[in-house]
């Protein structure tokens, strides 16, 4: 490929000189998200809900602090205090609009000439953003205009909704394994007339294979992009890939984790009953099953009743069906509850829990490492102090009390997600130091070379330099550890559930059913507890082996280690 | 070196030197600038005088060399220029703007103008960037024209420094240590300044690399019209592409002039010393090198006096002493080193009981430092009456009294206040020497009797 026809050009313009290859992608592309459609928009509405209750959280958040600082101070200073805490929140979102939604300068664009450093032009903008964000919220919360706004976002989601009902691919209807016997000796009502134990089977291969085969497309996607539309023709990014496939840990890591995160995020089409029928409200639902060549029906309540598994005769292991012909590939547990399903749902509360709690943590340690690699002095001694505090308190100690604290005083945030937000905020707030600490020798180092001071030297802003050249360094240290604590938090969120501390019922969580079926371990009983145990050092050690392989991908001092290794694979596989 | 010791015209003041600069067509006045880094502790205030009050010109469209061994402070003072430091004190005027009084947008602005290249072509440029992306981002950042415009002037410019445009899209890792120089040369013109700091540009290349670089940085010089400040501890680099030289040291500038002039002709006893230790090549040369003892001084605790006085060659002592032998000045000179360190260190609580217990402490006692600096020589009564006076100030532990005691008896003009820049040529070439002074020898007779 030459790079003369490539001078001057955009991606775009380059896609349009090739469209073949992209064009075949982007089809593909459309096809699979098609066949899920449903579940996408389904995914979409319940973002919108979180982020629609984040922000009614935050929107609550002048009036709350107003109205303590009332309690103490007297109302005059608490209304000072809430204009001022929502001017404050108005700032830094202005801010965050203003870096994330508005390249350039606004007010430049509008014509206005300013004769100002960037620093005043960029505070100006920030406090035009801020301005135009101010008039928004206070149009939204005038009654015309915030009537307007609540039918337009129902509208909105109703669309969305009819949408989201939609059949896909991996929905429980398209391949439907709940159905009963028919007198005659065969199945009604499941898939093909296929025994439930097929039925959901085919369900879970059709849900795995969907989620490789997309993963192996996006991946296609990647390699279409390198071979046709890079301008480069090489990055130092393709060395750390070729490192990384080389690396069976680390791959084996991935996989683990790849399975873990598709069974979270598919958890109801995995399930064998429906976790709302099953495990939530068990008395309003009912069933149909052949009780003596009639079909009745009876509510999923009563049947679990006498179906549960508390050792001795009374069980419903591995791969059985229980009286009422319902299919339980891992049993069911103490309560009759499909075991499966909880398991399913429990992969996802522990990685929303992980996730947010890692992502919080590793925000805030990105962050302090750059403004403290980048200032150093006061800034970085404060961090130091604050960090060592945090740190000098035995973490679990401090899990525990914060979230006993919490629970016992009923605080609205112990309440979201059966507890699940706050135990995610407290992880966020103790592991963030210790992620900090990690990062803050390459951190400093980076900032110490060379092309940080020849950026300062030509004018580059603190905020870009820091972005440009320090955060992709750091990045890669911090992926490491992010993933390697990440396994720490679902198996200290596991203990705390464990302890009774952590999620409460009914939402399911792996710690809590280790602790439930603990006392049946010596029984015929023993997988309540021994499978989700297993799963937790499944995942765990999946998410320590993706760390150690990004780590031997990344990490430039493993350089020489791996890629004579990586070299030696190559040279045997030809 | 054997040429007439130029005699000192007369002994010229800041300000003549800065009238008499006036008719020339000069860029950049820097004028008694200092650069203090600040000590690290809470108990250590002391700031490290890495830039100690240095003067002078640079004219446009010459290149000025800066000399001086590591740790002189040329590198601290080519990043003052281009205010990567923040200088403590005095000013650099530009164009007869004040650089270390800009901020905000007229340092932006500025900072077009004066532009560094680095030493380290590994650490100076981000290697997770394309080389089109680390050339442009100066124009990114002062909002140049359109992104096609620029995309087009730093292929431009890749061509200007010897690259290929279609560089554009490599990595720096696919680069040799002196294209890497390349790409840093291009980043620092992407903006057009007038000035720039070339922070010793060939020291980590190949040497065969460095003769190339050196022709692009002349051949740029030309077609751009650059100014440089070119900051080296290779002499023979600085030979070959300066037009004056600044020779540094401790923070100061010793003598300051014509290339050619000052290599040939040094004036100032550091001068000297830096000089003669360039090896040279022809083994059959019988050359008298001048050797200096010890280190420099620590840059946060410099001599009182001239910067050079610890180690000179040519140091002023006092008629009395004249005639002692070289070899005892040394020693002498070591014994004060001794006592100074001594007299800075802090004796622990361990070392003070292992003194009272009569055991071994960690400083030697005055009597081995005797025998290993005195032993073998023959001291003159006087000065042996000295030194046991010295040594009882020792044994007291009272290190200032007896450094006081060494100063009063062998120091001199040298050690006790700091001396001028004398004009040592009709060149207007600048010495700081007391030497120069017509009351003194000149450094020239002085080494050649000492040291030949």
């Amino acid at each position: 490929m030459s790079y003369d026809e490539h001078d001057d050009e955009t991606f775009r313009e380059r896609i349009d000189a090739n469209p073949r290859p992209a064009l075949i992608w982007i089809v593909g592309l459309i096809v699979l998200l098609a066949v899920e459609l449903g579940r996408i928009v389904d995914g979409i509405i319940a973002l919108g809900g979180a982020i629609r209750f984040a922000l009614s959280g935050i929107a609550a958040g002048p009036s709350w602090i107003g109205d303590n600082v009332a309690g103490t101070l007297g109302s005059a200073v608490g209304t000072g205090a809430m204009i001022l805490t929502a001017l404050l929140l108005l700032a830094i979102a202005g801010s965050l609009v203003k870096t994330i939604f508005v390249p350039g300068s606004p007010l430049k664009r509008l014509g206005y000439d300013i004769d100002q450093t960037k620093q005043t032009i960029d505070l100006l903008d920030r406090l035009f953003l801020t301005a135009i964000l101010a008039v928004i919220a206070l149009l939204a919360i005038t009654s015309p205009f915030s009537g307007v706004l609540e039918s337009g976002i129902n509208g909105l989601t109703r669309g969305l909704e009819s949408v989201s009902s939609l059949p896909t691919i991996t929905g429980r209807e398209t391949i439907s394994n709940e159905g009963h016997r028919t007198p005659g000796g065969g199945w009604e009502g499941t898939f093909l007339g296929l025994s439930p134990a097929w039925a959901w089977a085919l369900r879970v291969l059709v849900v795995y294979a969907y989620a490789f085969v997309a993963l192996a497309w996006l991946w296609k996607g990647y390699t279409i992009f390198r071979e046709h539309y890079r301008e480069a023709d090489w990055t130092p990014r393709d060395d750390s890939i070729n490192r990384f496939r080389n690396h069976y840990w680390g791959i084996f890591g991935l996989i683990i984790v790849f399975m873990f995160v598709v069974m979270a995020i598919w958890a109801p089409a995995l399930g064998p009953v429906d976790a709302e029928h099953n495990l939530y409200s068990p008395y309003e639902h009912e069933f149909e099953y052949l009780d003596d060549d009639t079909v009745v029906s009876t509510t999923h309540g009563t049947a679990n009743l006498q179906s549960q598994s508390q050792g001795g005769e009374s069980t419903i292991g591995l791969m059985s069906y229980d009286d009422f012909d319902r299919w339980a590939p891992f049993g069911t547990n103490q309560d009759g509850k499909d075991l499966f399903t909880f398991l399913v749902f429990g992969a996802r509360t522990s990685l929303v829990i992980g996730v947010t709690a890692i992502g919080l943590a590793t925000a805030i340690a990105l962050a302090m490492s750059l403004i403290t690699a980048y200032y150093k002095g006061l800034v970085d001694t404060l961090t130091i102090i604050t960090s060592d505090t945090i740190i000098s308190i035995p973490a679990f100690l401090l899990v525990l009390l914060l979230s006993v604290i919490f629970q016992q005083a009923n605080h609205p945030i112990a309440d979201v997600y059966n507890g699940g937000l706050l135990l995610a905020l407290i992880f966020a707030g103790i592991y963030w130091p210790g992620l900090w600490r990690s990062i803050r020798g390459p951190s400093l180092q980076v900032a110490e070379q060379e092309w940080v001071d020849a950026a300062k030297s030509y004018g580059q802003t603190p905020a870009m330099t820091m972005r440009k050249h320090m955060a992709p360094y750091i990045a890669t240290y911090i992926m490491i550890y992010a993933s390697l604590l990440l396994g720490g938090v679902i198996i200290a969120t596991a203990a705390l559930s464990f302890l009774g501390l952590g999620i409460n019922p009914p939402t399911p969580e792996w710690g809590r059913m280790v602790s439930d079926g603990r006392s049946y371990v010596s029984t015929t009983s023993w997988h309540i507890a021994t499978i989700p145990g297993i799963m937790i050092v499944f995942v765990v050690t999946g998410f320590n082996a993706l760390g150690d392989g990004i780590r031997d991908a990344m990490d430039p001092e493993s350089d020489t280690g791996t890629s004579d290794a990586g070299a030696a694979a190559s040279g045997g596989g030809g | 070196m054997s040429q007439e010791p130029t005699r000192t015209e007369r002994a010229a003041s800041d300000d003549d030197r800065i009238d008499a600069d006036t008719d020339e067509d000069v860029m950049v006045k820097v004028r008694n600038l200092r650069t203090y880094y600040e000590g690290g502790g809470l108990l250590n205030p002391t700031p490290v005088k890495a830039v100690d009050g240095v003067s002078f010109d640079i004219r446009r469209g010459e290149t000025l060399g800066l000399v001086g061994e590591s740790g002189c402070g040329k590198t601290t003072l080519g990043r003052t220029l281009v205010q990567l430091e923040s200088a403590t004190g005095g000013e650099i005027l530009f164009d007869d703007v004040d650089a270390t009084e800009l901020s905000g947008t007229e340092l932006e602005k500025w900072r077009r103008n004066a532009q560094i290249v680095f030493q380290d072509p590994d650490s100076s440029l981000n290697d997770r960037m394309t080389i089109g992306e680390i050339v442009r981002e100066p124009l990114d950042v002062h909002d140049w024209k359109t992104p096609r415009e620029r995309r087009q002037r730093v292929q431009e410019l890749l061509d200007t420094v010897g690259l290929q445009r279609e560089h554009y899209y490599r990595y720096p890792h696919q680069f040799s240590g002196g294209q890497r120089q390349r790409i840093g040369i291009a980043r620092t013109l992407t903006l057009e300044p007038d000035f720039i700091v070339l922070d010793e540009p060939v020291s980590a290349l190949d040497v065969s690399v460095q003769a190339e670089v050196i022709n692009l940085l002349e051949d740029l010089q030309d077609e751009f019209g650059l100014t440089y400040l070119f900051i080296a501890h290779d002499l023979s680099v600085v030979k070959h592409i300066c037009d004056r030289v600044a020779v540094m040291y401790l923070g100061h500038i010793m003598e300051l002039g014509p290339t050619e002039e000052l290599f040939s002709d040094p004036a100032n006893p550091y001068t000297h010393s830096l000089l003669s230790a360039i090896p040279e090549p022809d083994p059959t040369v019988e050359k008298d090198r001048i050797r200096l003892h010890g280190t420099p001084p620590n840059p946060r605790h410099p001599p009182e006096g001239c910067p050079f006085s610890t180690r000179c060659p040519a140091r002023i002592r006092p008629d009395e002493y004249e005639h002692l032998d070289n070899e005892l000045w040394t020693r002498l000179n070591t014994l004060r080193e001794v006592l100074r360190e001594r007299e800075r260190a802090d004796r622990t609580v361990t070392d003070r009981i292992r003194e009272l217990l009569g055991k071994d402490p960690r400083f030697g006692t005055i009597d081995e430092i005797y025998d290993e600096l005195f032993a073998d020589q023959s001291v003159p009564s006087n000065v042996d009456a000295i030194l046991e006076e010295v040594a009882d100030h020792v044994r007291a532990n009272d290190e200032t009294a007896a450094l006081d005691q060494l100063k009063a008896e062998f120091g001199g003009a040298c050690e006790s206040e700091p001396p001028e820049y004398y004009t040592v040529s009709d060149t207007g070439r600048q010495s700081f020497c007391h030497r120069h002074d017509d009351g003194y020898r000149s450094p020239d007779e002085v080494l050649n009797t000492r040291h030949r």
